[in-house]
């Protein structure tokens, strides 16, 4: 990839379903980790992409076909709210499901994040099983 | 539940469920997280209704076996892998305790998680703070919780 690209983005396995996830995260400490909890749940994607922020994220999706996404909210440059917003005034992504993993747990900003078009919402700290529960019906 | 019983419930849940690691509140009482030797901190601000920072304080050596639990990889030194590990060790308590001082919605804003580390410094108290630091035990040895909240 061009290094001169505004992101970055990793495939991390090539085994799995035929379906492709976003991970967003400003942490790159909880992106493994949370990829991780995806094998450990059993839960597998052709493809993993990784972005650190909105922004990324938004460039991702210009680029690769993503079928879910999952989102931290408190994130620099374009958190996960406003992520949301501008990726529901793209047509060719906004149908994309999101899912948010974050430490906000408050009703305003879980509702704000569902009225922006979020599918759900896991809290951190969160376990495979957790992942899988709200995930697996998902897919 | 009060303050001091939520940062703990918050640790146990954060070491067990992630970090694969368990851990204890330390026998030993301690109000002040005093000289800090070789140590990291990661660091939560807090701003709205309740204003202060949440700190976390490890040890080089405590960090780097934290590190290596939460990622599954060998980490031998202080490096990035660690202080974002550590970082978001603060956002997650951070982000627990904001439960527990405003009952929903945004009357706290968080900042992004950020870290200290060092081989000897000292986490200043502002003046007028409620204090709270509980120590953890593990078995690669103690770290604190350091919350302070301005009155």
């Amino acid at each position: 990839m061009d290094s001169n690209t505004l992101y970055e983005y990793f495939v991390l396995q090539e085994d799995g379903m035929g379906k492709n996830v976003l991970l967003v995260d400003d942490s790159s400490t909880m992106r493994k980790i949370i990829g991780r909890s995806l094998r450990q749940a059993g839960i597998e994607f052709d493809n993993i992409f990784e972005a650190g922020d909105g922004l990324e994220a938004l460039a991702v999706l210009e680029k690769e076909k993503v079928d879910i996404i999952l989102s931290d909210i408190n994130m620099p440059n374009m958190d996960g709210i406003a992520f949301l917003r501008e990726k529901s005034n793209r047509a060719n992504m906004k149908d994309i499901p999101v899912l948010m993993i974050s430490t906000e747990t408050g009703d305003d900003i879980i509702g704000e994040a569902k009225s922006l078009g979020a599918v759900g919402s896991i809290k951190k700290p969160f376990t495979p099983d957790k992942v899988n529960e709200i995930l697996g019906p998902l897919l | 539940m009060d303050i001091k019983e939520k940062i703990v419930e918050a640790a146990i849940e954060i070491f067990s469920s992630m970090v694969m690691m368990d851990v204890s509140v330390s026998e030993e009482e301690v109000n002040d997280s005093g000289k800090l030797k070789d140590t990291i901190t990661g660091l939560i601000g807090l701003a709205g209704t309740h204003k202060g920072v949440l700190a976390i304080h490890i040890p080089h050596p405590v960090a780097m076996a934290i590190t290596s639990n939460f990622l599954g990889i060998d980490v031998t030194e202080i490096n990035e892998d660690v202080e974002d590990a550590v970082g978001e060790l603060a956002n997650m308590m951070g982000g627990n305790v904001k439960t527990v001082l405003t009952g929903n919605g945004r009357d706290i804003d968080l900042s992004l998680p950020s870290t200290i580390s060092g081989a000897s410094y000292q986490f200043q108290t502002s003046k007028d703070v409620e204090k709270v630091v509980v120590r953890f035990d593990t078995a690669h040895g103690p770290f604190l919780v350091e919350l302070q909240l301005e009155k």
